[in-house]
């Protein structure tokens, strides 16, 4: 009787084990990629960002309904070749049931994977790439339905400049424009359709110039802006940690003295203030994250909840490199950076788990979650909320650099930030 | 009446032929000038190339590294130790020019004797190498190099030189008349001489030949970093400034490899091609023309001059 008890009670159990198995052992597994070496290995604090968000979130954060994220980080080197690759080789090696998000950064990654992802695969994929084509009018969720942009585009980002330009313009006639771009497909991305928009809203683009990454000199370029009587200069497609960037910032600030310099995301930031010193004095940009990183970085603004979050997490899981100079390439040389990985965790957890909360925790199931967010991404915009029905996050604001020169010991430094000039923006509302 | 307003016509039509021609002229000093300016500089990096390869006939492929490594040695002295500008540059030139003699005696050294090629791969390597060196510890991130150097800029108007394209011409030509004293007034300049002209009879006459290459690697050193110095004072500082270097080679094969005085005409050529496609056909559409104009040149001028516009002209009987 007691053995027929015992082999009837391991039946049933044996049975409630194997019910219960799938559900429990089916892992959530999402890849990302930064780039932590290569052309930007000097800023690794993207891939940090990450790091410490992705433990937080799986810790403290309580992962997704309380199960934890399998996340794997693979360093591409700023190669789009290496994303694809490695891309490939997590579909090759995981189930679709549990490898249900990838991450990635570069719109030279998000070209050749555009079928992969879209068609074979059908995995939501987060990226960090702004560009017009992949995400503008061209390009968006009927042609990429899998793709979806942690920003806005660099064609809303200019438009929104010279929006800034056209409401703000006081001079008599039309306010006269230069664009100088770098000579890469970032640099070219969105300029067709901002320059039709200038021209709708009545501006006159009056100079177009490639400068190249590699310039020693933009003697030639200024004078050419200052020739066409440029009044406003929008520099794009540049980072701020460039050497070409100091050049052009500080030639310009001597040969076209009263013309106001403005730029897109990358070069609206602290590393700008380091490099350019006050030559990015007055300087007006735009960006879709909360730039608030001040020189020295005790003087931070810490209203924006986010901001202040990002520098409590770099304060506590990154301490040292927090503390280091910006001359030590081990340190956070610009929270912007560090805040970019963090986010990218905190959107991972927030669409799993509402993927979760729906009860449909797959590939399909992330999708229709992200489709459906309506977010504040944590304060980052003022309390205001974006929806990603454009499969980009729209919210864009504009940042005036406010840089003084200061003695330390026997040399000058740079100190200062760049400060909100307008509120968040968020570009699906307006009517280009 | 119609007399009197077609003479007014005619004023106004020459008036404005006159603007016109004041402009383009005006045009033409700027682009010439900048060109100069700067092609002083490739000039610099052009000597340093010419006088390794006088002394060892090996082209230093990483004159790039070499400009950085100087640049960033400067750095150290004037940035971060924060000496005066008037010490830090000679401590920054003589750091570089002891570089330039340990990567000699560990790399070059040991293949005195063998062929020159061998030595010019080895430079191809210390390029990487010394890249790889640079970014491990600076990072590839850009230093702000802002000298306060006195104001001499130009400004005429539409003419415009500013303050520091000027001072690196002046520093490239004064250093390049100095190293001229050093090669042809002074008795290591002979002895570097001898030597280049036949290792084998200057060593037969007591010349110690290894003395002299180790002398023209750190002084080669030494002047390319003046140039990377100027250069880095357009703004920043970087390990990518090494990409100036790749200038240097249409400088020395268009002046010739072996010629001091076309290293000269080799930089002020390739400066003002730069500057004259910048400003006259770039505008045009061919955006970024500017950057494979100076090769486009190199290869017109070894076309008809093989061996460069003032190199000298080898019989070879085989």
């Amino acid at each position: 009787m007691n053995r027929k008890l015992l082999v009837g009670l391991s039946l049933i159990l044996s049975i409630a084990f194997l019910a219960l198995t799938p559900v429990s052992a089916k892992d959530i597994k999402v890849l990302s990629q930064f780039p932590m070496s290569g052309p930007v290995g000097a800023l690794p604090e993207f891939g940090w960002g990450y790091i410490d968000g992705m433990n937080w979130v799986n810790g403290e954060g309580g992962g997704v309904n309380g199960k934890k994220i399998t996340w794997f980080l693979e360093d591409f080197r700023y190669d789009p070749t290496v994303e694809v690759a490695n891309f490939n080789k997590y579909c090759a090696e995981l189930s679709r049931d549990e490898f249900i998000l990838a991450t990635g950064y570069i719109t030279g990654g998000l070209k050749p994977l555009a079928d992969k992802v879209n068609k074979e695969e059908k995995i939501p994929w987060l990226d960090g790439s702004y560009s017009t084509e992949i995400f503008g009018a061209e390009g968006g969720p009927s042609k990429y339905p899998y793709y979806y942009s942690l920003g806005a585009t660099y064609g809303d980002q200019l438009k929104i400049l010279m929006k800034w330009i056209k409401d703000n313009h006081k001079a008599k006639g039309k306010p006269k424009v230069g664009m100088v771009y770098s000579p890469t497909a970032w640099g070219k991305d969105g300029l067709p359709e901002s320059l039709a928009y200038a021209r709708k809203i009545g501006l006159e683009v009056v100079a177009q110039i490639e400068y190249p990454y590699s310039a020693t000199d933009a003697t030639n370029e200024c004078m050419q802006l200052r020739k066409a009587k440029a009044q406003y200069v929008i520099y794009h497609g540049y980072s701020g940690a460039s050497g070409c960037t100091a050049i052009f910032f500080k030639t310009a600030k001597k040969v076209i003295k009263n013309v106001q310099l403005m730029g897109t995301h990358y070069t609206t930031n602290r590393m700008s203030i380091l490099v350019c010193q006050e030559a990015y004095d007055g300087y007006i940009g735009v960006a879709t994250r909360p730039f608030l990183d001040a020189v020295p970085r005790a003087k931070t603004s810490m209203e924006n909840p986010i901001v202040k979050l990002a520098h409590e997490f770099a304060r506590k899981y990154r301490p040292e490199e927090y503390k280091r100079g910006v001359k030590d390439k081990d340190s956070i040389k610009d929270m912007f950076l560090y805040l970019e990985g963090l986010t990218y965790a905190f959107m991972i957890q927030k669409v799993l788990t509402d993927a979760d909360n729906s009860g449909n925790l797959s590939r399909e199931g992330v999708k229709k979650a992200l489709d459906n967010l309506v977010w504040d991404y944590k304060g980052m915009f003022g309390g205001k909320k974006f929806s990603y029905k454009s499969h980009t996050i729209p919210m864009m604001q504009i940042f005036k650099a406010d840089v003084k020169m200061v003695k330390m010991g026997e040399t000058m430094v740079p100190t200062g930030a760049v400060n909100p000039i307008t509120d968040w923006i968020n570009s699906d509302e307006i009517k280009w | 009446m119609p007399e009197v307003q077609a003479d007014s016509e005619g004023a106004v039509s020459t008036l404005n032929l006159k603007q016109s021609c004041g402009q383009l002229m005006t045009d033409l000093l700027q682009a010439l000038g900048s060109g100069i300016l700067v092609g002083l500089v490739y000039s610099l990096l052009g000597l340093c190339i010419v006088i390794v390869y006088k002394a060892s006939e090996a082209f230093n492929f990483a004159v790039g590294e070499f400009m950085v490594t100087g640049s960033f040695l400067f750095y150290i002295f004037f940035f971060d130790l924060q000496f005066p500008f008037l010490i830090a540059l000679p401590l920054g030139l003589a750091a570089a020019a002891a570089a330039g003699a340990v990567i000699e005696t560990l790399t070059i050294r040991p293949l005195i004797g063998r062929s020159p090629i061998a030595m010019t791969i080895i430079t191809l390597g210390l390029a990487f190498f010394i890249r790889a060196c640079l970014q491990l510890i600076f990072g590839s991130h850009s230093y702000s190099f802002f000298l306060e150097l006195p104001d001499i800029s130009i400004d005429a108007g539409e003419l415009l030189f500013l303050s520091d394209p000027l001072w690196a011409g002046i520093m490239a030509l004064l250093t390049f008349f100095i190293v001229m004293f050093f090669l042809f007034r002074t008795k290591w300049g002979l002895a570097i001489r001898a030597t280049s002209e036949n290792q084998a009879k200057a060593m037969a006459f007591g010349i110690n030949a290894k003395m002299i290459l180790l002398v023209v690697w750190a002084a080669s050193s030494a002047c390319i970093a003046v140039a990377g110095i100027m250069i880095s004072n357009f703004g920043a500082l970087s390990t990518m400034s090494s990409i100036v270097g790749l200038r240097a080679i249409p400088v020395v094969l268009i002046g010739g490899m072996d010629s001091i005085g076309g290293a000269l005409a080799g930089g002020i050529i390739v400066g003002i091609c730069e500057s004259l496609v910048g400003t006259y056909i770039e505008p045009l559409g061919f955006t970024g023309f500017k950057e494979v104009a100076p090769y486009i040149l190199l290869l017109i001028v070894v076309l008809i001059r093989p061996y460069g516009l003032f190199g000298t002209v080898r019989i070879e009987r085989v």
